[in-house]
């Protein structure tokens, strides 16, 4: 039983495996690039945030009625909420996890000359507030914040004239510098050559970034901490660290104390969001799950359909070959030869739809990449969905080589 | 015999022939319809909401409607480049002293610069109070140029524009929900603390997508302006612009808070023309290049006039998510791959029964005539699949309707695209029965008759 028989079968009779071959293509091709949107969608679910995500209560949408708050407004609204019995801490903040509506968009350049861009959060005493963990150096000290406010008054300049204090990421340090130590070192601004850059003086575990589009490929605590404390500004934001696990009777505390702190001066039909990382987390998601959901679908109905395809295709096969078959049998051929005949076939006929639909696969994700925003399909994707064909093909072929296998040497005399 | 009815007979015989093959292996036979049916309600359901997404917002008027657009900031142009993908938007306003300017000059056919605005709307005595409505500040040319529809009353002059008159055109649906009466003219309503005179009340308005405010809202149900007033009058009444682009540099100075924009600095006001021939429309461009040109440099790099037809805008702002485009090419392939998978399992159908065609290709039928008869075996089984891709089509778009992404809402059947599903159900039939339908008309007549 050699392969060169396999093969002049299989050029003979082209039809059937040429069907085969295309379908298990399509289906490769498909499966390939769900994948890849799949993990596309779940790496952001995935990954840590690196916060103490049980204990927060988060504010956002505050916008005054008429005038910017100042900062002494600022101040005041942390101590109030620091003083909310179950509040262990409060910071005023731009920029939060699963906050999206304040969003600082910055680039770094690092030791080994990688731009890299990174999502930027303010806030004094954001490191306790939310609960990093950090794995070298320090937190900020009171004396290095300087003040930050969108639309307000009298903010502290950007440029000190020196290098200002920065807190990143441990995934970031490694992205910056080969060796991974950014620790003391200096990261620039690759757009601003004037600037005097950021001093690593911390680095957290991690932290997770707001910008959750941008959330994969690695790129998820690609995010800073700045050593600006929330000063006069138009656009006010909060993250309270409670006891857990988060009650009814502290969320509602916290509640009142922004009324009664901000009430008065706030605009009235823009309603501040108050709710737990939880419910923001969930809510942050939820286009996440219902694409996951259509992925599932879709490749399920598909697995399905490749199967039935090869199934019914390759039965027939076999039942037009079962003479063929049992004068096989009848010259001496095995059960166990018969079976493996057949998934030998299978294996080469699905085999090059593989190929062909890794082709495909590229091909279709190239084309589309150039008229919509579609990622970059990675090669590794690509064998993926190959060896799922493949393995799908020889589950499918399973049940018509077993009926065949059973052909007995007799049916070799009858037609 | 006429040769009419004999087509008619051979047609009826054939017809009989392919649905005796059908019935004869019910199995095989539902298991391609029902693949067909995933394949077409995949397709359908993605089409149909591409269709909705991409219909012409203003049947008839759209082609003739051009966004007019001139730079005049005092700003030194920012080269932002992010690293983060982040861009800031541009919806192509103007500044209030250009609008002024070019609605002076009256170079096109007809022309209205307008702002979306928010407001609480209620009746003047205070009474239902409708808290932060979607208003349209405009000028008196919006109800002939965009086909705002008037059921009673008028809509306002020129006049009344220049002379800052606080009159209003509303809905009937805020008619009737403030006044319990469609007829509302001469009534007053409230717009925060303002009183606008009611002079007309128009049909509901609501293009889809929102083209002329994608700033607002591209897609939306619930979502339309029901106020329509000068936008003169609404900035004495201290309604404030709901967005703009870029400010001349000493707005930024000036700006109290984040949220507040200084109208006479800022880019707040979409300047829309119509234009009727290409040769208006060249003159036009000519017209606003020169416009342009003539304002003063102040030190920055001038950036050109710019006119966008309405089909143009939409693409240039992506208004259609390129996920709605992605996932109808999806659709496609698995459709695609359904066809492959039927065309498979009608040609083993068609083959298990060569000793039949056999016998009928001896008895003089001739190859033609198989091949007609499995083709149209293949359609009819496509056309039943396509009957059973209503229901999956109808469920998906219900499924749609329940994302909360806006757009979503808009995914309905219409009749266009209820009669393109059978289209495409036909086609496909054709399509995926050419392949079997050719290797059983292969199949030679003596061989079988043998066999069998």
């Amino acid at each position: 039983m050699s392969l060169r028989m396999l093969l002049s079968t299989l050029r003979r009779h082209s039809l059937m495996p040429i069907l085969v071959a295309l379908q298990v293509a399509l289906a490769c091709a498909i499966l390939s690039n769900v994948l890849f949107m799949v993990q596309q969608q779940l790496a952001p679910m995935l990954a840590p945030s690196g916060i103490a995500g049980d204990e927060l209560i988060l504010i956002d949408q505050m916008t005054p009625r008429q005038h910017p708050w100042s900062a002494a407004d600022v101040r005041r609204g942390e101590q109030a909420l620091r003083q909310v019995p179950g509040v262990r801490d409060a910071s005023a903040a731009f920029g939060l996890p699963m906050v999206s509506g304040a969003l600082m968009d910055m680039a770094l350049q690092g030791g080994n000359g990688a731009k890299v861009g990174v999502n930027g959060y303010l806030g004094a005493g954001l490191v306790k507030t939310l609960g990093l963990q950090l794995v070298a150096g320090r937190d900020f000290l009171p004396e290095e914040y300087r003040d930050f406010g969108m639309g307000g008054v009298g903010n502290a300049p950007w440029d000190a004239g020196a290098p200002q204090p920065v807190i990143i990421t441990r995934a970031l340090a490694e992205q910056l510098f080969d060796d991974g130590r950014a620790l003391g070192k200096v990261l620039t601004d690759p757009g601003d050559a004037d600037d005097h850059g950021y001093r690593v003086v911390g680095i957290v575990r991690h932290l997770l970034r707001n910008q959750l589009s941008l959330a994969i490929d690695g790129r998820s605590d690609n995010t800073v901490l700045l050593a600006r404390r929330i000063g006069s500004t138009s656009l006010l934001s909060f993250a309270v660290r409670v006891d857990p696990p988060i009650s009814e009777a502290t969320r509602t505390r916290v509640a009142e104390a922004i009324k009664r702190e901000f009430g008065p001066t706030m605009k009235a039909d823009v309603i501040p969001r108050i709710s737990s990382y939880a419910e923001r987390r969930a809510n942050a998601f939820k286009s996440h799950r219902a694409a996951l959901w259509l992925f599932a679908v879709v490749t399920v109905t598909v697995v399905v359909v490749t199967v039935i395809g090869i199934m019914g295709l390759t039965g027939f096969w076999v039942q037009k070959r079962t003479r063929q078959i049992g004068i096989r049998r009848a010259l001496g051929a095995r059960r166990a030869h018969i079976l493996r005949y057949f998934l030998i076939e299978n294996a080469l006929v699905a085999g090059s739809g593989a190929v062909l639909g890794m082709l495909l696969a590229v091909l279709g994700n190239r084309l589309l990449m150039r008229h919509y925003e579609l990622a970059h399909l990675p090669w590794r994707y690509l064998p993926l969905g190959a060896l799922l064909m493949l393995v799908l093909g020889q589950l499918a072929v399973l049940g018509p080589a077993l009926r065949a296998a059973a052909v007995p040497p007799v049916a070799a005399t009858r037609s | 015999m006429v040769p009419g009815k004999r087509e008619g007979a051979v047609m009826r015989y054939s017809l009989e022939l392919a649905l005796r093959g059908l019935r004869r292996s019910p199995w095989s036979t539902s298991l391609a319809i029902t693949t067909v049916a995933l394949g077409l309600a995949a397709c359908m359901t993605t089409l149909t909401l591409l269709h909705m997404l991409t219909a012409d917002p203003l049947p008839g008027r759209s082609p003739h409607l051009y966004l007019a657009w001139v730079d005049t900031v005092q700003a030194k142009p920012s080269d932002y480049d992010s690293l983060n993908g982040v861009t800031p938007e541009n919806y192509f306003r103007i500044r209030m002293d250009d609008a002024q300017a070019l609605l002076r000059a009256h170079r096109a056919v007809q022309q209205v610069a307008l702002a979306g605005l928010d407001a609480s709307v209620g009746t003047a005595d205070g009474d239902h109070v409708q808290p932060d409505q979607s208003l349209l500040g405009t000028t008196s040319e919006f109800a002939p140029l965009f086909g705002l529809a008037l059921r009673h009353g008028r809509s306002w002059s020129a006049a009344e524009d220049e002379a800052h008159s606080p009159v209003a055109v509303i809905d009937v649906d805020l008619a009737r929900k403030l006044f319990g009466t469609v007829d509302a003219v001469g009534r007053s309503i409230r717009l925060d603390k303002a009183v606008f005179r009611v002079i007309g009340v128009s049909a509901r308005f609501a293009p889809q997508p929102h083209f002329y405010g994608l700033d607002r809202w591209a897609f939306s149900d619930t979502e339309a302006e029901r106020v329509f007033v000068p936008y003169t009058a609404a900035l004495d009444a201290g309604l404030k612009p709901g967005g703009w682009d870029r400010c001349d540099e000493a707005a930024d100075k000036a700006s109290r808070a984040l949220f507040d924009v200084d109208v006479a600095r800022c880019e707040w006001l979409a300047y829309w023309v119509r234009l009727d021939t290409p040769r208006e429309v060249a003159d036009y461009r000519h017209y606003l290049d020169h416009y342009a040109e003539q304002q003063p440099l102040d030190g920055r790099t001038r950036q050109k006039a710019q006119l966008f037809s309405v089909a143009g805008w939409l693409t240039r702002q992506n208004a259609v998510p390129d996920n709605v485009r992605l996932n109808v090419w999806l659709a496609a392939s698995f459709l695609l791959l359904c066809m492959v998978n039927v065309a498979g399992l009608l040609t083993a159908k068609f083959l298990r029964r060569s000793a039949e065609t056999g016998i009928r290709r001896a008895l003089g039928a001739s190859r033609g005539a198989v091949f007609a008869q499995h083709v149209l075996e293949a359609t009819l089984v496509c056309v039943v699949g396509g009957v059973l891709a209503l229901p999956l089509v109808l469920l998906g778009l219900w499924v749609l309707r329940m994302q909360e992404q806006g757009f979503t809402d808009m995914a309905r059947l219409d009749p266009a695209m209820f009669g393109a599903l059978f289209v495409l159900a036909l086609v496909v039939g054709v399509l995926v029965g050419v392949l079997p339908a050719w290797r059983a008309s292969r199949v030679e007549p003596g061989l079988q008759v043998k066999s069998a």
